[in-house]
């Protein structure tokens, strides 16, 4: 178009700028640094109040490896991150996907970006990945805080695995790591339940409330035997397969079905979001 | 004689409408094309065709409700036509919104901000949406909006006024070639309201195309050279505005009695002509008839107090019944008698 020739040169090709924008905008939120204050306690508390008692609870008592985190700091952070799992995680993922639209809608920024030449589409993807990049700063607050009070607290042994061979403290630590990135990939789903939930309302409290009680419902659900043929399907149920990690050989089958699950459910989750993302009327 | 044009009102085709006011040779910037969008039951705006032209400040009037927001967000691609579409800039909206939005800056209700960020992070933050900024275009779009001063203070402590101002910078940021800006100067104090409108003489002076929406008839009467006055989703009327209204002067006239005042005038005037208005005598007539109207009343005794032309009480006037106070008749109706009025005070 010749008559509106534009002075504004084509953002093309530059994919880090809206993750940078979006990374700048979780930057300036207070309750970004509550979440991850919080989990870089865990692992702290864990370690201060198995030293203090001087005593972990009974094997098969608690989170999974918390037991053995008496004698070898190296479990610090296998014992916070199982204690995290099953609920603080859920929900620390799902505050930061579900403020992702909802939030902006909220606080009416939603509808001066859009203003801007910025496709809906990598916007979401964009939020999708800020999102998964801040819990991963998270995951690895917990990792790194958990090795160090571990080790100030109890030392850095090499570990047992759960078939009874042993690992010295680097290959733990690399195993330790991948149970984090699994951990990192059941998160997925959450924050793409949340980011879902987000884009349908305009209210981020409603869309933290929506995921979170999604999956609290799914997990009673597919407690009851009744329905474990649905067991399969549902993505909290592979939640803790991490330990399998820690056999001997790596019992990989569980651990695949696992990340098979989490991925497609990400990807339908999100492929969902955005589709009703471009076809929605901005009205806040 | 005028070439304001007001729209039919009833469910008129295409074959029946007036013609459209044509931009004679410029570029249109903006036209909206039976532009229309339903929610559930209500439609908010109902096939509506306007044209913006390169170079106009374009006044967008209307009550509140009146749909002026759902239009602009509706132009801005922010929501989706029921049918219809707008071209903005050469770009077809909805469909290449993207284009559209390359040439397009401004704000759609009250303009919003990160509220921890400093007033030149959120400009850095909008702007580099659009393409690379400056730091000196943002200490330059700052200044001409007054708040260099505040730069890097945060915005969650601005006023609403300050608030306004910043989201007219970061619409200047990249000199677009049209600025939307819906009712820049609510929620300011007189002194901000000047300071805007001086802002928006400047835009259209420097060649910048300014959709202005407002529901302040003399605020576009003073900034703007063409409008339309939207009601109910529709265009009531549209041309330039200063063929938008009728020549319609009146003057106010404050006596000791104003009852027998009254009289008098009527006499003169007659009884339509004369009307209460707060405690004045307002008289529809221009002023060269005060003299006379004066030597009349002094002749019957009566002391004036004041006599005051007052061309905005036939303008205030216009615009209630154009935009239809009263909810009670048919909306249809009352506008017609709106439009019979403008036609038959022209004549």
């Amino acid at each position: 178009m010749s008559a509106h020739g534009s002075m504004v040169p084509e953002m093309r090709g530059h994919a880090w700028g809206p993750l940078r924008r979006e990374w700048i905008k979780l930057l300036f939120q207070r309750r970004s640094y509550l979440i991850w204050a919080g989990m870089l306690a865990i692992p702290f508390l864990v370690s201060l109040a198995i030293k203090l008692a001087g005593s972990g609870p009974h094997a098969n008592e608690g989170p999974a490896f918390l037991s053995r985190v008496l004698g070898n700091g190296m479990y610090v952070p296998l014992a916070s991150l199982s204690a995290l799992l099953p609920f603080l995680l859920p929900m620390a993922a799902s505050m930061v996907a579900s403020y992702m639209v909802a939030g902006e809608a909220e606080l009416g920024t939603l509808r001066i970006i859009l203003l801007r030449p910025v496709k809906r589409g990598s916007m979401i993807v964009s939020k999708w990945i800020v999102a998964m990049l801040y819990l991963a700063v998270g995951f690895l607050l917990v990792l790194a805080g958990g090795v160090v009070f571990g080790g100030l607290f109890f030392g850095l042994h090499p570990m047992v695995t759960l078939s009874g061979t042993t690992l010295s403290v680097a290959h733990g630590l690399g195993l330790t790591a991948l149970v984090f990135l699994y951990g990192l990939a059941a998160m997925s789903c959450m924050v793409s339940l949340a980011l879902l939930f987000s884009v349908i309302t305009d209210s981020s409290l409603t869309a933290l409330i929506g995921a979170v009680i999604f999956y609290i419902v799914v997990q009673i659900v597919i407690a009851f035997s009744y329905f474990a043929w649905l067991r399969p399907w549902m993505f909290p149920n592979y939640f803790l397969e991490y330990v399998s990690f820690f056999r001997d050989p790596i019992y990989w089958t569980p651990i695949l079905k696992g990340l098979a699950s989490f991925a497609a459910w990400s990807f339908g989750l999100t492929f969902v979001a955005y589709l009703l993302f471009r076809r929605k009327d901005v009205l806040s | 004689m005028t070439q304001a044009v007001a729209e039919a009102q009833t469910q008129s085709g295409p074959q029946e409408r007036p013609e459209q006011q044509s931009c004679s040779g410029r570029p249109v910037v903006l036209g909206t094309h039976a532009l229309t969008k339903q929610f559930g039951s209500l439609l908010a705006v109902d096939g509506l065709d306007m044209q913006v032209c390169r170079g106009d400040i374009f006044g967008f009037l209307g009550p509140n409700g009146a749909g002026k927001t759902t239009v602009i967000r509706l132009v801005l691609g922010l929501i989706h036509p029921t049918s219809g579409y707008a071209e903005v800039c050469g770009h077809r909206v909805p469909g290449q919104l993207q284009g559209a939005l390359r040439h397009v800056a401004g704000f759609v209700d009250d303009p919003t901000f990160y509220p921890l960020m400093s007033a030149r992070r959120n400009l850095c933050l909008l702007g580099s949406m659009t393409g690379p900024v400056s730091e000196e275009r943002i200490d330059e779009v700052l200044e001409i909006a007054g708040l260099l001063e505040r730069a890097d203070t945060r915005v969650g402590g601005f006023s609403h006024g300050m608030k306004q101002r910043l989201g007219i910078a970061q619409a200047l940021l990249h000199s677009p070639e049209l600025i939307v800006l819906d009712e820049p100067t609510s929620g300011l104090d007189p002194r901000g309201m000047k300071d805007v409108r001086e802002l928006i003489r400047e835009l259209g002076a420097s060649g910048t195309t300014v959709f202005l929406s407002s529901h302040l008839l003399h605020e576009v009467e003073q900034v703007c050279t063409r409008a339309v006055i939207l009601n109910r989703g529709r265009i009531v009327v549209q041309g330039p505005v200063s063929e938008l209204r009728p020549q319609n002067d009146a003057v106010k006239v404050l006596t000791g009695d104003q009852g027998r005042a009254a009289a008098t005038l009527r006499a003169q005037f007659g009884a339509a002509g004369v009307l209460e208005d707060e405690g004045f005598l307002v008289v529809q007539a221009g002023e060269e008839t005060v003299p006379e109207m004066v030597r009349r009343l002094v002749a019957d005794g009566i002391a004036v107090r004041a006599v005051v032309p007052a061309p905005e009480q036939g303008l205030e006037d216009f615009f209630l019944e154009l935009t239809g106070a009263d909810d009670a008749k048919p909306a249809g109706e009352s506008r017609r008698r709106g439009i019979a009025r403008l036609l038959g005070k022209r004549r």
